[in-house]
């Protein structure tokens, strides 16, 4: 049987319990997890740490403005063909004429077309039961990408090219497939019908404080709070790009080298706040926010 | 059963069918609904498949099953408070205890989106609690042990009970009711909401859910991101996110390989005759958009700003070209390739650009008929020929273009649109259209 217990997070990554829940309905369903939310809330960590903390075969396809179903599933590699049907008759040539030294084809028969499909991600995923599919990002395939797809997640089978290999998974065996997106474009209805889906929440500060916890286990409480508390202020500013999960993180991986004093003097004047504000123009915004009235403007508004 | 959930649905123009009720037998089967909140949840994932639906199917949800109305810009708290369900299962609560009405509410919602997850969470959690604490176990009488474990008993009943048996039980507390007053049309009765009677919950210190789908669902009534914008207004800071999804269908990629043909006979003779075939990645990603927009008069004043903005965000995500031009009610010989009109750029010189260029015109197409001399219309005709994806994107209301002269003149030209959301998606989906037919010409 498919793996169907009731994951909840490893020790690192805390999942929150809605997700952790769509995410049995989907395997329990057999239908692909497609999970939606803003950058950096852990979208992509989910089946990451899942195939980790259960211990199963991961295969990840990232996807990009030029991927395709080929890539995705598996392609017929026509060069290493046609190269190891000119072998063939060069070596009967070579032997003609006594010669013995022969060129190899590395073990592939053109006469074995299934020797020349390359599996894509999707294939290996189907041909090994009970793994982990990650298609990560979704929202960046071209338009026609995901509706490709609908057959495939429908009736968990694909066939190679040119081989005509049907590669197929019973619904017991079939691989967990997570999908996300960051929704830089709508998918297809009927692509979304055939997923579960999942919107991850913006954790709140309680969420927020034990998830730095597990990856900051050894920040001194006041720390984290004085960071959470300018990290939600930032957050409220209306920035063009509020700063997520994966910045505060980030940002109390740099402050924690300090000593508890010494990191919240550096929080309380901003710095390395790069890490958690990424244009000019929030930085301008940020500056003018929390700046704006105050009379030590310049003695405070240096930006490290 | 459930039959009626897809019309319910639709109703909040949520997209809900025949599969939504497979998918939905199939996770019943599967042990996955046992609980209104498992309904929630599963739901939700089937229906509600963007932010923005989130908020409408929580009103369909509370609507269908417990026939509590939650009005536009109300509060799931008093949307519960006003309801007859509310006060059914108030009433049914057992005597003896003050609760503060707050702290009521919240006990529904979190009652309502108890799933069996959770359920099982606090059992395993009050058997992990039982084992570390033996201590505890053993000292009889204290009554706050006491009754948690009962409770836990029949919290344990009900997570094993089938969603059969659970809708029997709604039914017959519905068949109770109707006795009582005429009848709602609501679904399901307050008897199926809880699991465990009334308040044994709170009364016990043991608080049920409160972190899941019910903090979800007070979340989403007070957030303008779990309701569609409206994508039929004219753009504003609201919907110029909607509207810029809309203008991504402009990049039209595509990930193909083709055989390279000299360089295969390059290599092949290199080999000595043995030709095998090179393939190059052919990469089409090209995104030149023209905008020309008419800033002139007070007329397009109010609609500058969120054009700009629209477009800024758009050149960030791309970084593509992108050439704006402005113009005052009609173009003449040149166009102005800044705000305040004082550098000229003459119209020869945009009609000398690539024809696969797509170019939006943004004007309200509002002005004295004599700006519409020979001289103007046949620039506006030239543009039209040279660009064949060309859209004109116009702010007025479209019920008023026929009363417009100037707009009807323009109309018979290009194909106009409204600057609205959708307007702009179906100015896009159709420049598409042609794509094909630009390439060739």
């Amino acid at each position: 049987m498919a793996d169907l217990t009731y994951w909840k997070g490893s020790d690192t990554y805390l999942c929150d319990p809605q997700l952790a829940q769509a995410f049995h309905m989907a395997r329990s369903l057999g239908m692909p997890l497609l999970i939606e939310g803003e950058p950096g809330t852990g979208k992509t960590e989910l089946p990451i740490q899942y195939a980790q903390d259960i211990g199963l075969d991961l295969f990840v396809y990232p996807v990009g403005s030029k991927s395709n179903v080929e890539q995705f599933v598996g392609r017929f590699d026509h060069v290493k063909y046609l190269r190891d049907a000119q072998i063939e008759i060069l070596n009967a040539q070579r032997e003609d004429k006594g010669l013995t030294t022969r060129m190899t084809t590395g073990g592939r028969d053109p006469e074995q077309l299934g020797d020349y499909v390359m599996k894509g991600p999707a294939a290996q995923a189907f041909c090994s039961a009970h793994s982990v599919l990650l298609i990560d990002e979704i929202d960046k395939a071209p338009r026609e990408f995901p509706n490709d797809l609908l057959y495939a997640l429908s009736h968990h089978k694909f066939i190679m090219p040119e081989s005509g290999e049907v590669i197929e998974a019973t619904e017991a065996e079939m691989p967990a497939i997570v999908i996300t997106s960051n929704r830089e474009q709508e998918l297809p209805t009927a692509f979304k019908g055939r997923c579960i889906y999942h919107y991850i929440q913006f954790p709140e500060a309680d969420k927020m404080r034990e998830i730095i916890a597990r990856h900051h286990p050894e920040v001194d409480d006041r720390v984290v709070q004085v960071a959470l508390d300018l990290f939600y202020h930032l957050r409220m500013l209306g920035l063009e790009r509020a700063p997520t999960t994966r910045e505060i993180i980030n940002w109390l991986k740099y402050i924690k080298q300090f000593s508890s004093e010494e990191a919240i003097t550096k929080i309380d004047k901003l710095e390395g706040i790069g890490v958690l504000v990424k244009t000019q123009s929030d930085l301008e915004k940020v500056q003018r926010k929390l700046f704006g009235d105050s009379d030590d403007f310049r003695k405070r508004s240096t930006f490290n | 059963m459930l039959e009626t959930l897809p019309a319910k649905f639709r109703a909040y123009d949520l997209r809900a069918d025949v599969r939504t009720l497979l998918t939905f037998r199939k996770a019943v089967e599967r042990g996955l609904v046992k609980t209104l909140g498992d309904m929630y949840a599963l739901l939700k994932s089937l229906v509600a498949q963007e932010p923005s639906k989130i908020g409408p199917f929580t009103r369909a949800f509370y609507d269908y099953f417990l026939n509590i109305d939650i009005e536009n810009g109300d509060t799931l708290h008093d949307a519960i408070l006003r309801s007859e369900t509310f006060r059914q299962w108030r009433q049914d609560l057992p005597e003896g205890g003050e609760w503060d009405v707050a702290d009521l509410v919240s006990q529904f919602i979190d009652a309502v989106h108890l799933t069996h997850y959770d359920i099982h969470e606090i059992i395993s959690g009050k058997e992990l609690w039982d084992r570390d604490n033996p201590d505890l176990a053993d000292t009889d009488g204290d009554d706050s042990l006491d009754i948690p474990e009962k409770y836990l008993d029949r919290m344990a009943d009900y997570s094993d009970l089938s969603l059969e048996e659970l809708l029997e039980r709604m039914r017959e507390v519905l068949r109770n009711q109707k006795g009582k007053h005429a009848g709602g049309s609501h679904w399901i009765g307050t008897g199926g909401i809880s699991p465990y009677g009334h308040g044994g919950g709170a009364k016990n210190c043991i608080r049920v859910g409160g972190t899941g789908g019910g903090k979800m669902a007070r979340r989403v009534m007070g957030d303008a991101r779990f309701f569609p914008v409206d994508r039929d207004s004219i753009l504003s800071d609201n919907n110029v996110d909607a509207a810029l999804s809309a203008l991504k269908g402009i990049v039209d990629e595509s990930a193909e390989e083709s055989l390279d043909v000299p360089l295969t006979i390059k290599q092949g003779i290199k080999r000595g005759g043995l030709f095998i075939p090179e393939l190059k990645n052919v990469t089409q990603e090209k995104l030149q958009v023209l905008l020309l927009i008419d800033n002139g008069g007070y007329s397009m004043d109010p609609y500058i700003h969120h054009i700009k903005e629209l477009f800024k965000k758009m050149k960030t995500r791309f970084s593509h070209d992108l050439e704006t031009y402005y113009f005052h009610n009609t173009i003449y010989n040149a166009v102005f390739s800044d705000v305040r009109r004082t550098k000229m750029v003459s119209l020869k010189k945009l009609l000398d650009k690539d024809p696969n260029y797509r170019v939006f015109i943004i004007g309200d197409a509002s002005m004295s008929p004599y700006e519409l001399s020979q001289g103007s219309m046949a620039n506006w005709h030239d543009l039209q020929r040279k660009f064949k994806r060309i859209a004109w994107l116009n702010p007025e209301p479209e019920h008023h273009w026929n009363y417009t002269m100037t707009i009807s003149v323009l109309r018979q030209i290009f194909e106009m649109y409204p600057l609205t959301p959708a307007g702009i998606e179906r100015a896009v989906v159709e420049m598409n259209r042609k794509t094909g037919l630009a390439r060739r010409g």
